[in-house]
């Protein structure tokens, strides 16, 4: 199926959100990092979390494939549970690892796996995972390495890339997979300030397809530009949350307010 | 001196016959410690649990014993115990599962100094089990212990060498015997420590083999 | 197994501890100036330290003390089973401790050496104050790893006639025809003590990890 396809699909079942975080509390010890949050991502949006450092936007986020296990609360995907049954009781790994393979993520420290080549980065979970035809894996493969740019490096290991090159192979290797919903976790915090905007200009084309993103980013500039909805997240809970053009240039609450005014002077 | 290594010469057969028995004998006890080995680091990894429990007394007690004491163990003291095993299998198992023991831990020391985030994100895409341990634990922590499973193997083929005490014709043994059947000793065993040398140093090759593969992924 | 056949094993325990003290206290400071030779490259030495280093690695200790027992009577040189056994039991172990001295040696950071040079410090006051206290700290926990190593290897010594702890549990068993406990006691005896070493090498393990 192509992506165009898949897009067209997307659009027609727009009711129902992708994802769904129902009252979410999770604690490291005395810290609180979630306090009963709650998000709700429609198909074909891409939502950016942002907030301060240690709101808990990561946490929230590698809470949703289950990565965390919050205290309490649900996180469904098309309405199916994750991690924790309807019943309460845990799922099983398999089960876990069923589910995680329709929800991609992007790791803030790349994470390519660097005994295989870019190629096999690529290819090695669907065909390992999702038990795809290898043949048709390779061709998706490629496909997806031209469309980051990264065709030419393909039998090249992870160790040889640049960290902007990483990210995007990391990108494409979360594409691969087919999934209903892709998880970024502050991909670009890693990367030299010069590497930053190839990264960004593939998740940009991602979201414009109508790609189910849910980002965690700093990069102001690609929450007002490319996100359709943003969540401003402090301490665990949504402080606010609205279209790019209400938060960026109205917001309601003090905190959103204080936090813009930080970042704003950052800037200057 | 020159006569000397002549009569050694003469008696090649015997020594390569022992040289024979060392390299097949440590090959299988390398082969054999290594897989229960990482098998038992897949324990050792783990902090709590009776698996982890088991697995650690276990390679500490193997630390704690010299390995002469060990063969002997199961040569001379497990047929009070109903199992017996002739000299050959009674030194294959002993030095396989003392073995076993320092693989486990060589390996969980390379397991832990691992980054974690390509192992998250095995996690992340759906690994599990088996499947995760052999695709994306295992490769990079076989390049990583390479050269300390190396220097565990060497340390197998110089303990094999103890073997000898148990009348196993290895390669010492057959050094032996020649000498004391020929008078010839630093002959001999000059013989054998050269054979046991070139061994060492092909043990290494491959170590440095599989060290380049390595770089190339670094 | 009898309080007699007990005490007999017992008593082969200074049989042991005295070869392993001797070679651990020959091999520590034999290693470090074989270590010293290799890093100042002296020419010549350093090609001929590091070939025996490799050969003596290399060789099996019981092979190494049947070489010695009986070929250096032959070259004239009257060697006993204790002579021979201490003499390759000090060669082994230098070997290894060489090792571990040159690894840390070449990990010792090199601007601590151009700071040295810079207020005009010798070479050799500079080994002796600046470098050898760290390293000495740096390698304890290898270094302590050999001399547990040491102790697990004087078994094999009994080749040659000496009598330590597990020659006398093999006598004891071969008389009294119940190999196992003589062992297991045998055993009880080597525990304590290598994991006292265990321990200890641990213990410096860990104060490595923590930052300084």
């Amino acid at each position: 199926m192509t992506q165009h396809t898949h897009t067209a699909l997307n659009a027609a079942s727009s009711t129902n959100p992708v994802l769904s975080v129902v009252s979410l509390s999770k604690s490291f010890g005395n810290l609180q990092v979630l306090d009963n949050i709650s998000i709700s991502v429609e198909r074909g949006k891409t939502v950016c979390l942002l907030g301060p450092s240690g709101s808990g936007k990561s946490t929230l986020l590698r809470c949703i494939n289950w990565l965390e296990c919050p205290d309490s609360g649900h996180v469904l995907l098309d309405g199916k549970h994750i991690g924790v049954t309807s019943g309460g009781v845990v799922m099983d790994a398999h089960e876990l690892a069923l589910i995680r393979t329709r929800i991609g993520m992007v790791f803030q420290h790349f994470a390519l796996w660097p005994h295989l080549t870019v190629l096999q980065n690529v290819m090695e979970a669907p065909v390992q995972v999702q038990r795809r035809r290898r043949e048709q894996v390779c061709e998706e493969a490629e496909q997806l390495l031209r469309r980051v740019g990264l065709f030419d490096k393909k039998d090249v290991f992870p160790a040889r890339l640049s960290g902007g090159q990483k990210q995007r192979v990391g990108i494409a290797r979360a594409m691969a997979m087919k999934p209903t919903l892709l998880l970024f976790d502050e991909p670009t915090s890693a990367l030299d300030p010069e590497l930053v905007g190839e990264v960004l200009a593939v998740m940009r084309d991602l979201a414009a397809e109508g790609m189910t993103m849910v980002v965690v980013t700093h990069e102001m500039d690609f929450a007002r530009d490319a996100a359709s909805q943003v969540v401003f997240i402090d301490r665990g809970a949504v402080v606010e949350t609205g279209s790019p053009d209400a938060f960026f240039n109205n917001p309601v609450t003090d905190r959103a307010q204080q936090f813009l005014m930080r970042f704003a002077k950052s800037l200057s | 001196m020159i006569h000397d290594f002549s009569i050694v010469w003469a008696e090649r057969n015997l020594l390569i016959s022992g040289l024979m028995t060392t390299v097949l004998l440590s090959f299988l006890a390398a082969t054999g410690s290594l897989m229960l080995g990482a098998l038992l680091s897949t324990a050792l990894v783990r902090k709590v649990g009776v698996a982890s429990v088991a697995a650690r007394a276990f390679a500490d007690a193997m630390r704690c014993t010299p390995f002469l004491l060990f063969a002997y163990l199961i040569y001379f003291g497990l047929p009070s115990l109903g199992v017996r095993f002739d000299g050959w299998w009674a030194g294959a198992v002993a030095l396989t599962a003392y073995h076993s023991a320092y693989m486990g831990e060589v390996l969980r020391a390379t397991w832990v100094a691992q980054p974690p985030a390509p192992l998250e994100a095995g996690h992340a895409f759906g690994f599990t089990g088996f499947r995760l341990f052999r695709r994306i634990v295992l490769p990079p922590l076989i390049f990583s212990s390479a050269p300390v499973v190396g220097n565990q193997v060497i340390q197998i083929v110089k303990d094999s060498a103890f073997l000898t005490v148990i009348a196993l014709p290895e390669l010492t043994h057959a050094a032996s015997s020649i000498q004391s059947r020929h008078y010839v000793p630093f002959a001999a065993f000059i013989a054998a420590v050269l054979l046991y040398w070139a061994i060492c140093l092909t043990i290494e090759m491959g170590v440095g083999v599989v060290g380049r593969m390595a770089e190339s992924r670094r | 197994m009898s309080l007699a056949d007990m005490l007999t094993i017992l008593s082969a325990t200074t049989a042991t501890l005295l070869l392993s003290v001797t070679g651990i206290l020959l091999g520590l400071p034999i290693g470090l100036g074989l270590a010293l030779v290799r890093w100042a490259r002296v020419p010549l030495a350093n090609q001929f330290v590091r070939a025996c280093v490799s050969l003596l690695r290399a060789t099996p200790l019981v092979t190494l003390v049947l070489l010695l027992f009986f070929a250096l009577p032959n070259a004239g040189i009257a060697v006993g089973p204790i002579a021979a056994a201490v003499i390759a039991l000090t060669l082994n172990t230098s070997a290894f401790n060489c090792e571990i001295w040159r690894a840390a040696l070449i990990d010792f950071p090199k601007d601590q050496l151009e700071a040295a040079q810079s207020v005009g410090m010798r070479r050799l006051t500079y080994l002796h104050r600046i470098v050898l206290p760290q390293i000495a700290r740096s390698s304890l926990p290898a270094l302590i790893s050999e001399m547990s190593q040491v102790i697990k290897v004087t078994p094999v010594l009994a080749v040659v006639g000496v009598v330590e702890i597990t020659r006398a549990a093999v006598r004891v068993g071969a008389e009294t025809f119940e190999p196992l406990p003589p062992f297991l006691f045998a055993l009880a005896i080597y525990l304590p003590i290598i994991y006292a070493l265990l321990r200890l090498q641990r213990r410096f393990e860990l104060n490595a990890e923590m930052p300084a």
